[in-house]
């Protein structure tokens, strides 16, 4: 189900703007068929990776398959494996605005269950229309799946001759745990070494709200930021530190409330140069 | 001359137990007859009968477990994640859990808590508990808003272990709240319990569902404040506990 839907929704949102300067993006779009078989067929595929939506009825809304165009589609260009993490960027919307639309009521009923459930009264003033205010709520810290990266950034990609560290630091995140639906706050720290192309500042933060405003582990995270850039940019290396509160360890459990939890993926020269890394470090601290 | 320590027996004296583990304790050790397999057994005794108090909440939250993990399950579908995948798949019951963790103030009573430490002491003067770390949940959007709390009274000859103004602070906090609310509730609590001469209750928090959401504000804090009795009428008793609690 899950490689028709891909290939149908490609299908219906060609990739006009994709500038000459970026190829390779076209020859792996081209290929993804073919990878999401493989991946669904092994299973490895993370779901927020391909972030496919498993709706056996479909919704009302959606179009019939299209003819697909996979018979035509060329050999896989790259190895599965890189290919399983880099079609990150390129996934697709599993919802829409409309979607959201339809969605709410259903969402604000399930609210009410669990509000009875708690043992509270939904009709009590405060709480009358809580159920469709948490709703929307919900659907707004996860709206990251509303949005596709390359709508993002297509237009910011500048050839530059430059090729020093460029960081773009306390990035304010917010996310979701998607173990206890539960915040999690803190900052990413995004550096990279460009190698003639360099992206519109903002730009990195807006990848960080696509990717964070999910059902997110910390860790994939932090990888899915600096795949993304990397895919976008070919740099000569990335590098993301995120240091977030888990509110999922304050609030309850463990209830530690100091603690922080930090990660990062290096990627490129950052991973293999212990100077070009130290630098990137040493900036985001101070 | 060797002195030998002199033991108190007395199960009174004993404040923290009242003397009741030490005499299954002297039991034992008085009537050989016994084993040290009758000596657990009469420990474990006391551990049952004092569970099953609180038994009758935990069997309501689990009969209602199941109710609020289909809810989320309903969520996590309409939102468009795939409720398959290896990440998501026991994130239903883990969420309806912490939820009842979150909302656990229901099932709790401040009289519960407060019954054994309210101590007579000749004490006149400002008591103040301070930076009480606090965490709610907003009742309009079921989003989390957290910050501290500073309690203060002013003792009518009874004073109350310390602890349990912290513990008033979570049986009010766990529930779905308005700051507002929260506040009110816990000077209101204080004051019913001690009869003091007054009561200050200011809470500063920040509200997630204005800092992740909405008009996305980070930097905003709320204070509330709630004054009873003489912090409320007499302007230099306020002031004593302002100065001493907002730095």
């Amino acid at each position: 189900m899950s490689p028709d839907a891909c290939v149908r929704t490609r299908s219906e949102n060609p990739s006009p703007k994709l500038t000459p300067q970026v190829p390779s993006l076209c020859a792996m779009e081209r290929a993804l068929p073919t990878q999401q078989k493989d991946a669904e067929a092994t299973g490895e595929l993370n779901g927020l990776f391909d972030a496919m939506m498993r709706k056996p009825g479909g919704r009302p809304g959606q179009a019939p398959p299209a003819e697909t165009p996979a018979e035509s589609i060329p050999q896989q260009t790259s190895s599965s494996s890189s290919c399983s993490v880099t079609e990150s960027w390129r996934e697709d919307r599993t919802r829409s605005v409309e979607d959201n639309e339809m969605s709410l009521p259903s969402l604000a009923t399930a609210y009410t269950s669990i509000l009875r459930g708690l043992g509270e009264d939904p009709q009590r003033q405060g709480l009358l229309k809580t159920p469709r205010r948490a709703a929307t709520a919900m659907q707004f810290f996860t709206k990251g799946y509303q949005e596709k990266i390359i709508d993002v950034m297509n237009d910011a990609i500048f050839d530059e001759d430059h090729d020093e560290m460029v960081i773009v630091k306390d990035i304010d995140m917010f996310s979701m745990c998607e173990h206890h639906l539960v915040p999690i706050f803190g900052r990413v720290h995004i550096g990279y070494l460009p190698d003639k192309r360099v992206l519109g500042l903002s730009k990195l933060a807006r990848i960080v709200e696509i990717y964070s405003r999910r059902l997110q582990v910390q860790e994939r995270l932090t990888k899915q930021i600096a795949v993304a850039i990397t895919e976008a940019l070919k740099p000569a290396g990335v590098g993301v530190v995120i240091e977030a509160t888990h509110m999922c360890m304050v609030m309850r459990g463990v209830q530690k409330m100091n603690s922080k939890t930090v990660t990062s993926t290096m990627l490129g020269v950052f991973r293999e140069d212990p100077k070009t890394r130290d630098e990137f470090l040493t900036l985001i601290r101070g | 001359m060797p002195s030998r320590p002199v033991i108190n027996k007395d199960p009174i004296m004993n404040g923290h137990c009242n003397g009741k583990i030490s005499n299954t304790v002297e039991d034992y050790n008085r009537n050989e007859k016994k084993c040290f397999g009758d000596l657990a057994v009469e420990m474990k005794k006391s551990a049952v009968i004092c569970e099953k108090e609180f038994s009758r909440k935990k069997t309501e939250d689990e009969s209602r477990l199941p109710a609020i993990e289909a809810a989320y399950s309903i969520i996590l579908r309409e939102l468009g994640e795939d409720t398959d995948r290896q990440g998501l798949l026991r994130t239903p019951l883990r969420a309806a859990k912490a939820m009842q963790f979150l909302t656990k103030g229901y099932h709790e009573n401040v009289n519960d808590i407060l019954n054994d430490a309210i101590f007579d002491e000749d004490h006149d003067e400002m008591v103040i508990v301070k930076d009480i770390d606090m965490f709610s949940l907003c009742e309009h959007h079921l989003v989390p808003f957290f910050g501290k709390v500073h309690i203060g009274y002013l003792p009518n000859q009874k004073v109350v272990g310390l602890s349990k103004l912290a513990r008033i602070v979570e049986i009010f906090s766990r529930r779905l709240q308005v700051q507002e609310r929260l506040t009110k509730q816990i000077a209101t609590a204080v004051s019913e319990a001690l009869q003091p001469k007054g009561v200050a209750v200011v809470i500063e928090a920040a509200h997630m569902c204005m800092v992740m959401r909405g008009v996305q504000k980070i930097n905003t804090r709320t204070v509330t404040s709630t004054m009873l009795g003489l912090c409320r009428e007499d302007p230099k008793t306020r002031e004593e506990f302002l100065s001493l609690t907002m730095r």
